[in-house]
């Protein structure tokens, strides 16, 4: 059984459709980030499986139970908002009781379950402030808090390390991760940000216009994502995408002679003729000395270095590609060079459909 | 620039305001203070010098008692009642629903109508032979036969506190819609999830985004009802037998009525000293609140 599972769940507002048909089933203990830009849908996904919004057809269920029409506080879960939410005139040690206070916990019970989330969260001696003496990290380390006591059968996280500055926010994502680690709770987390989709997630469900473009892996997501969109949504900088035409057996890379082998594996799927999205990560390219390989000819235009590595931008004939390369790469601008890289690092894309060979 | 000439040009742009305030303000005070130790009369020439005989006759009498208890009452009730009215007035007014922006203009309209308006409406709703309230009442089976709410010594003050708590919830209900828009969303999400009920959700949650504005209406409406004049005067003249009348309407029956300017004078700055003392201490305690709610 499911720890928590979405079935067919939509959703209108008006006469627009915000939620198309969502399907996932999650395993107790999985960590499912639902990764998207901004209108997407996936604030208003987590906002049904709270019980902030209502499915307008679908079902939702938590533990095998369907929860719709189950006010929040009896669905057994626990959210964490991008606003820390704090009630600004309770000290930090109600603020974490206060779902257990409400639900008339003995106050006992509830000291003892509030000191023990603070111990976890390293916050026991904020106890006694209130949220107006917190900094942002210690204020969500409190929202984060006030979720734990519950122990709830499923977490849920809006976006909660949007409002905090790049430190602090890569503390609290590895917080996070060492949290669920410990706990092997069940969460489902919202973000813009590849980067905590791909560091906290079991499975990542990259959302577009309402939809599942992709539900996977992490590495599923990354090494083989499922359409275009996808390929430049995860990772940064995005996957390199190339207009091509499949003639004779080679991707003849449009405005440019290079050409590149077709890859046997879908020499079946794509016919002679056929137009094709080549996308290459930045991470796989590196410099060649000749042309055994796969490989591009190129004429660098920019080089950037950003500490760990070397980003070099460079043209293809009248297309553009990214190299994340070591620091020690030879190249500069305005120089021919050549980049390589291994035939499985190339994805084929339908540019009519966006979807994957 | 300099601090002193920043000093002297902030003093030259208030001057013709200051000379405004004293010219209105200061000088009626200062001839007000001055005839308040007199026995001078409202017509005729400047009287006598008493001392301090209008403080203390007024403050002995059991006229001056009996309307400060009054006044009190009319002010702690009417002002109660009209901040939990217009508390749930404007929480029915911050939810969703068709209308709304209707209601929420149709809900100020007492409070934008002149108080004479008001009053005389209000005098029509409680006529003794054709008022609505009688006839509600009577077809409601609550009472047998029409009676005189305004004109029964038990009945005319509540009857006014009705009227004045209509007229002015409006103004605690607009201000406790505007603090409701501050309301963050998520922390009203926050704890439905956290299981609070609507009293609790009220109590921790709502109250303290609406303290500080509602201790500014707080403030505003005990000091106006205190020197509330208009709607009695318009309604009941103080009466039946004194009963509604106010200090507001005393000044004005000593100074106007029975013409004693002096003693009327003294009555005067003893309500003023009074209102001033509440404005003071409600001062302080907005400050407290604006204060503890950073």
């Amino acid at each position: 059984m499911s720890a928590l599972e979405i079935r067919n769940v939509r959703k209108n507002y008006g006469s627009v459709e915000t939620l198309k048909g969502i399907d996932i089933a999650l395993q107790s203990g999985e960590f499912l980030v639902l990764l998207g830009s901004s209108g997407c849908g996936k604030s208003t996904l987590l906002n049904i499986i709270a019980g902030l919004a209502e499915a307008t057809s679908g079902d939702v269920l938590i533990g095998g139970r369907s929860i719709l029409g189950v006010h929040p506080k009896n669905r057994d879960i626990a959210m964490v908002f991008q606003s820390y939410a704090l009630y600004p005139n309770l000290t930090v040690r109600r603020n974490i009781g206060f779902g257990l206070e409400m639900r008339g916990v003995a106050a006992d019970d509830r000291e003892k379950a509030v000191n023990e989330a603070a111990r976890l969260l390293q916050i026991e001696a904020l106890l006694d402030r209130k949220p107006s003496q917190l900094s942002g990290g210690q204020r969500q380390r409190v929202a984060i808090g006030r979720a734990l006591v519950r122990k709830p059968q499923v977490f849920l996280f809006d976006e909660p390390l949007s409002n905090l500055d790049a430190k602090l926010r890569l503390e609290m994502r590895t917080e996070l991760k060492r949290l669920h680690q410990m706990l092997q709770t069940t969460v489902v987390y919202v973000t813009h940000d590849q980067i905590e989709a791909m560091t906290l997630a079991t499975r990542i469900a990259v959302m577009r216009d309402g939809i599942i473009e992709q539900l996977g892996t992490p590495e599923e997501i990354y090494n083989e994502p499922a359409t275009l969109y996808v390929a430049g949504f995860v990772g940064a900088p995005s996957m390199n995408m190339l207009q091509s035409t499949v003639e004779g057996g080679t991707l003849a890379i449009d405005g440019s002679p290079a050409r590149l082998p077709l890859p046997a594996r879908f020499s079946k799927a794509i016919g002679n003729g056929a137009r094709v999205v080549v996308g290459i990560r930045p991470e796989a390219l590196r410099v060649a000395a000749g042309a055994a390989e796969p490989s591009l000819p190129v004429e660098i235009e920019v080089v950037e270095l950003t500490g760990p590595e070397l980003v070099a931008t460079a043209r293809v004939g009248t297309q553009r590609l990214t190299a994340c390369l070591p620091p020690a790469a030879r190249v500069s601008k305005g120089q021919a060079s050549i980049f390589a890289f291994g035939e499985d690092a190339m994805r084929l894309f339908d540019p009519d459909t966006g979807k994957a060979f | 620039m300099s601090g002193t000439w920043m000093t002297t040009r902030a003093w030259l742009l208030m001057l013709p305001l200051l000379v405004v305030m004293v010219a209105v303000i200061g000088w009626p005070l200062v001839d007000t203070v001055n005839l308040s130790f007199t026995d001078a009369k409202l017509v005729g020439t400047g009287g006598n010098y008493v001392g301090f005989d209008n403080y203390t006759n007024m403050l002995s009498s059991s006229n001056f008692s009996r309307t400060l208890i009054t006044t009190t009452l009319f002010a702690v009730i009417s002002v109660a009642a009209e901040m939990v009215i217009g508390v749930l007035a404007a929480l029915l007014l911050n939810q969703q629903f068709h209308g709304r922006a209707v209601l929420r203009a149709l809900m100020i309209l007492p409070w934008a109508l002149p108080t004479v308006v008001n009053a005389t409406l209000w005098r029509l709703i409680y006529n003794p032979e054709y008022g609505a309230l009688n006839a509600a009442l009577t077809q409601l089976h609550l009472i047998d036969a029409y009676r005189s709410w305004l004109g029964e010594p038990g009945t005319a003050l509540a009857a006014l506190i009705v009227a004045d708590c209509w007229k002015n919830f409006p103004l605690v209900a607009l201000i406790a819609l505007a603090a409701l828009q501050a309301v963050p969303r998520d922390i009203t999400a926050a704890s439905l999830v956290d299981g609070a009920g609507a009293f609790n959700r009220f109590r921790f949650v709502i109250l303290p985004y609406l303290a500080g504005p509602l201790m500014v209406a707080l403030v505003l409406r005990t000091i106006e009802a205190f020197k509330v004049f208009d709607i009695i005067w318009v309604m009941t003249r103080g009466g039946p037998a004194n009963s509604t009348r106010t200090l507001s309407i005393l000044v004005y029956q000593e100074a106007f009525s029975f013409q004693r300017a002096g003693s009327g004078a003294s009555l005067a700055l003893i309500v003023t000293l009074l209102v001033t003392v509440l404005a003071v201490a409600y001062a302080a305690l907005v400050r407290k609140t604006a204060g503890s709610a950073a």
